[in-house]
């Protein structure tokens, strides 16, 4: 008999899942989109080529039409993709840099660690995150990097309770006393028998804490403490696009369709990959 | 039971003080002080004078024990924007729209959302619960000045059935109700799903089954009831919840609501008013956390007994 392995059975059960596969192709179309930006638009995101031409309505030479200030719209919409994906995948990145260790480590020693993550974790989970947030970017003005930073403050808790949740299951089993007994410390058990143990809630975690960070850098840059103009946010357009929005409509549907699109697929994807990883969690 | 009690407000307590220790740090973080702009400058003597009439030069650790002791008695200062009135008369002009929008979107979406969770269950694997998934994603995804935005395209611009703003007449409360509606009813969508399934699932069930109770008093009596549970938990804090998801459907729909508040209070930099919402969500997400919990455990026999919780 020939043996399979579990990313085997984890692909098939994810392929068998339709909505989840087309998601993905959605996102990586979205992703190939992002990356070659430069070779699908004609102009830049900030080239104000066309001011001759505002507000022009879609056509076959303005896709996705003009803006008010002369940029092709479809320029912007694609750019938007690139910044919208890298805080995405930056913020994810950074939530489970923190969550990993700090879940860890809750997990592995309980009492008083585990007691004042929980705490921490408390004092994050009573906190409106998006009021805090608000507050956070208000702060500091905003930025690239600060939205990154805001969002994986927020984002890192999924991941810390995955974590720690796998870390405290697999911690009592067998190979787990075995490399105690022979004298294992816990840095390298818990860095070589539980943390590979835990890959994939750690892959659930990293994926579904994409859209959460890209919703939160939408909404702050919604309502003008995101990333700063001109560089294109979906967010920014639509809050200027809703001061056109009973002339020219374009101006507020395409990057409305396009946060929605992005972030509808990224959740979708994230959702079929943990029913595919862990089929115990389905249906939460 | 009351040990319990007290243990969970002395951690709220714990949580409230470092929640506001850390906005207060936050907000003092930021150089320069209300003097310093240049439209008016004024001599450092000045300054130096209205700084301590305002006890700005005290150390931070005073000003600190200073605003709490106002917030323990309700004295949240004044608001920069409207230095009129104080913060807390401001918010409770602010909190009838907020609460009119969040209470009807809760009560309406809720409701629609428990039922089509309960369909979906019990329909499982059919375009019903198909359907009933899709709109429950859609709705937790696609945040909700998307859903505002093309509620607004499609009933005021392009029908031209309802206003696109305001919040005069009753029936332009419809459009913002409908759009907060979306959040209550795809969170209790998916969760009464879910819930119901953990429970369809047990063995209990079967056994009614087996003993040939109808399928309408096994949902309604039995399966329904131990679904509920779960939910309880999740009403509450939900209901809080209004007062920061409505934010994004008031500045939407220019309804003059806390959420539009704090809006003009970040863009205003007017921290007496934003650190006095925080601080009351803050605390209005414990009490209503702990009031779930206690809620859940008189509900649940196992955990009545039980005594410790993790």
């Amino acid at each position: 008999m020939k043996t399979r392995s579990p990313a085997y059975f984890a692909w098939r059960r994810f392929a068998a899942n339709k909505g989840a596969l087309v998601a993905g192709a959605v996102l990586l179309v979205l992703i190939l989109m992002a990356v070659f930006a430069p070779l699908i638009t004609k102009t830049g995101y900030e080239a104000q080529d066309f001011l001759v031409q505002s507000y022009a309505f879609p056509s076959t030479e303005f896709w996705f039409g003009v803006d008010d200030l002369g940029r092709d719209f479809f320029s912007r919409i694609v750019y938007g993709a690139r910044v919208s994906l890298t805080i995405g995948f930056t913020a994810a990145a950074f939530s489970v840099l923190i969550g990993i260790p700090l879940g860890a480590l809750a997990g592995y020693y309980e009492g008083w660690v585990d007691w004042a993550v929980m705490r921490l974790i408390e004092l994050f989970s009573v906190v409106p995150p998006l009021l805090a947030a608000m507050l956070l970017g208000a702060l500091t003005n905003g930025g690239f990097f600060t939205i990154v930073l805001i969002a994986a403050l927020f984002g890192w808790v999924q991941v810390c309770l995955l974590v720690r949740g796998q870390v405290k299951a697999f911690k009592e089993k067998e190979f787990v006393r075995a490399a105690q007994a022979l004298g294992a410390s816990p840095a390298y058990i818990i860095r070589r028998h539980l943390i590979p143990n835990a890959i994939s809630p750690i892959i659930v975690g990293f994926v579904l804490a994409i859209p959460l960070a890209m919703m939160l850098e939408a909404s702050l840059s919604f309502l003008g403490i995101g990333v700063p103009p001109p560089v294109p946010s979906w967010g920014q357009m639509i809050n200027t696009g809703m001061n056109f929005m009973y002339f020219y409509w374009h101006l507020a549907v395409f990057p409305t369709a396009a946060l929605a699109i992005t972030v509808l697929a990224t959740t979708l994807f994230g959702d079929g990959l943990r029913d595919a990883l862990d089929p115990s969690l389905k249906g939460r | 039971m009351i040990v319990y009690i007290l243990k969970r407000l002395a951690s709220i307590a714990l949580t409230f003080t470092v929640v506001s220790v850390i906005v207060f740090l936050m907000m003092h973080a930021v150089p320069g002080g209300p003097f310093d702009g240049n439209d008016m400058p004024v001599s450092d003597e000045v300054k130096a004078k209205l700084n301590a009439s305002l006890g700005l030069d005290r150390p931070l650790y005073v000003q600190y024990f200073k605003y709490m002791w106002g917030v323990l008695h309700f004295d949240f200062g004044v608001p920069f924007q409207s230095p009129g009135e104080t913060v807390l008369e401001l918010l409770g002009r602010a909190w009838p729209p907020s609460l009119i929008l969040g209470g009807a979107g809760v009560l309406i979406g809720a409701p629609l959302g428990i039922l089509l969770g309960m369909a979906a269950a019990l329909r499982r694997n059919t375009w019903v619960d198909y359907l009933a998934s899709a709109f429950a994603t859609l709705g937790l995804t696609i945040p909700v000045f998307v859903t505002s935005m093309l509620l607004i395209l499609v009933f005021a611009v392009w029908l031209d059935w309802l206003p696109a703003s305001g919040w005069g007449k009753p029936y332009s409360w419809v459009l913002p109700i409908v759009a907060y509606a979306t959040i209550p009813l795809a969170t209790y969508a998916r969760y009464t799903r879910s819930a119901m399934l953990d429970v369809l699932n047990k063995p209990f069930v079967t056994v009614l089954r087996a003993k040939g109770l109808s399928e309408r008093r096994i949902i309604f009596q039995h399966v329904l009831r131990n679904a509920a549970l779960p939910m309880v938990t999740v009403f509450l804090p939900m209901f809080i919840g209004t007062a920061t998801g409505s934010i994004f459907v008031e500045a939407m729909f220019r309804v003059p609501g806390l959420g539009a508040y704090f809006v003009s209070s970040i863009n205003l930099r007017d921290y007496a008013l934003e650190m006095a919402l925080i601080l009351m969500i803050t605390m209005m997400f414990c009490v209503s956390y702990l009031i779930s919990d206690i809620l859940y455990a008189l509900l649940n026999p196992r955990i009545r007994t039980g005594g410790r919780r993790g």
